[in-house]
């Protein structure tokens, strides 16, 4: 459903002649933005309040109730203090948590898109990179996080290495996909201008790809939080993780569910803000055809 | 201006050889010896396979001959450079950076400051009579438009061997001929001495319309070499002009489909 809304979507129906005047800074919903989402969105909620009334309370409380749970222990709840938790209320998990994923996705990214921009440009490296990054890429993270506590810790560290590890894996992939499908023509072009190898890649490799790396980052940042989420509820002391795993002892449904809505709205939001600026970064794929003929 | 013409491209035995995958070596070029003097506008003609692009790489500098030399302007060939622009067969216009920014790329390569670059890249859009998209993105244009564009950023980079492979081979009739006037055109362009153009088409009509000289190439060799002396600018009528005639037939013959006709001429 949400592939055909797309396609919908994509037909943007730009004004003839806007294209020559000069182009307006102004920001763009990005192509994927789908006001029918709301209507998906809607329907879920509308499901909740249909089955609320037959399940009982202890194993679906009222959204309503959910959410005002999420408000109420945002900044404090003495339940968590009573844990012993080092975060005492939703927000500052959340942070843990956001800073966590970022962390993982800037430091996985870059070295993933490094590694797979140089692989598909370079056969040697490919050769020495490739059966590490593939074979590695096959081990269930999961199967990999009793090692990583091991070697790491249980602090941060171990969470960041393993979601970390997951996006380079598949943004390594990514690149290395985009640079391969890159036309040879543009270096070519490049070439014949006299650019420089630094050139070629800022000018063209980079660029080039971007659409491609930037598409994988996002469905890599959404894979991140849940992993994310994994990571601190086997061995973190803090995080949204952790709240969720310590609650989930005390079975108190309402809360779990908040935290749960916590993060789901948090990933949202983020995909949101990043779709936003990819497509700021990638305004020369979403315009329309001019349908001008030459004089 | 010496009186006895420079030459522009020397090429001394050039040959190409591939290797198969059973191990057997093709020669896509084999022994290729010509000069292409400089001002002169020059069409390789020949059927597919006939090597005709790879000796238009190879004066890129974007393929390397496997034995013989080539010179550009004297100086031996040992990779691209912007003394030989390029225009692609395939749409090669950036399509992340504006119109205008493609046209000046060669230019930002050099380290043309920002102002020049942009009256240099303006002056030769307004030639190719895109000036008014200059903002726009490539992939707001058509495909006569971006050939346009591609035109307007080898010749704002100022160089002085223009290296044209099947340019526009995938433009309908009416947009090509367009584009040869503006081609034509820019090369005709008196403030500066004549661009040395090497035109490689599988069209023989666009040979005898665009060119000084044609170069008639079959399975990596150069077999015949022919001057056209019609003046420009040649329509549809200057090519039933009987010297054109002959030469049609001189070359139909040697792709194999004059069968004939070119005795009867004679």
């Amino acid at each position: 459903m949400s592939l055909d809304n797309n396609t919908l979507t994509k037909q943007d129906p730009a004004l003839p002649g806007s294209a020559i005047a000069p182009r307006p800074s102004r920001l763009r919903w990005p192509q994927s933005f789908d006001p029918l989402a709301i209507v998906g969105i809607l329907m879920l909620v509308a499901l909740w309040y249909v089955l609320a009334p037959i399940v009982p309370h202890s194993a679906l409380p009222p959204l309503h109730s959910v959410v005002q749970t999420m408000f109420e222990k945002f900044w404090f709840h003495r339940t968590f203090a009573f844990y012993g938790l080092v975060d005492t209320g939703f927000f500052s998990a959340l942070i843990y948590t956001i800073e966590n994923v970022l962390m993982a996705v800037v430091l996985g990214g870059f070295i993933g898109i490094v590694a797979g921009l140089v692989t598909a440009r370079s056969s040697l490296a490919r050769a020495a990179i490739d059966p590490i990054a593939l074979t590695l890429g096959t081990v269930p993270i999961l199967i990999a996080s009793p090692f990583l506590l091991l070697w790491l810790g249980g602090d941060r560290s171990s969470a960041v290495a393993m979601v970390g590890f997951y996006v380079a894996v598949m943004l390594y992939t990514y690149a290395q996909r985009a640079a391969d499908n890159l036309d040879p023509v543009y270096e070519s072009a490049a070439r014949t201008y006299g650019a420089s190898r630094g050139r070629i890649l800022r000018n063209i490799l980079i660029p080039g790809t971007l659409p491609e790396i930037l598409g994988g980052i996002r469905i890599a940042l959404a894979g991140a939080w849940g992993l994310e989420a994994i990571a601190e509820l086997l061995a973190s002391q803090r995080g949204l993780g952790k709240l969720i795993e310590s609650i989930s002892a005390s079975s108190d449904i309402k809360t779990l569910l908040a935290a749960l809505l916590l993060l789901g709205l948090t990933a949202a939001l983020f995909d949101m803000i990043v779709a936003l600026i990819f497509s700021q970064l990638t305004r020369w794929r979403h315009t329309a055809r001019l349908a001008v003929s030459p004089r | 201006m010496n009186t006895s013409p420079q030459i522009a491209l020397d090429a001394q035995a050039v040959s190409r050889g591939y290797h198969r995958r059973d191990g057997a070596i093709i020669n896509a070029l084999s022994d290729v010896t010509l000069t292409i003097n400089s001002g002169e506008f020059v069409c390789i003609v020949g059927p597919s396979g006939c090597g005709k692009s790879t000796l238009l790489q190879i004066c890129a500098g974007l393929n390397m001959p496997t034995s013989g030399t080539l010179l550009a302007n004297g100086k031996p060939v040992t990779g691209p450079g912007p003394d030989r622009g390029v225009v692609f067969q395939k749409d090669s216009v950036f399509p992340w950076m504006s119109v205008i920014d493609n046209v000046e790329y060669g230019l930002a390569c050099r380290g043309v400051p920002a102002a020049e670059r942009r009256k240099i890249a303006l002056h030769y859009l307004a030639q190719v009579g895109l000036a008014d998209v200059a903002q726009a993105w490539p992939r707001e244009l058509s495909g006569g438009m971006l050939k346009r564009v591609a035109i307007a950023a080898v010749f704002a980079n100022g160089s002085d061997i223009l290296l044209l492979d099947e340019p526009f081979g995938a433009l309908d009739y009416v947009t090509r001929h367009k584009i040869h006037d503006v081609l034509l055109s820019l090369w005709d362009e008196s403030e500066r001495a004549k661009r040395t153009v090497v035109f490689v088409t599988h069209d023989v009509d666009e040979a005898l319309t665009l060119a000084d000289r044609i170069l008639v190439m079959r399975g990596g060799l150069v077999i015949d070499d022919l001057r056209v002396d019609s003046t420009r600018p040649r329509d549809e009528e200057s090519l039933s002009e009987h010297e054109m005639v002959v030469l049609k037939r001189r070359m139909l013959d040697h792709l194999g489909i004059g069968h004939g006709m070119g005795r009867a001429a004679e």
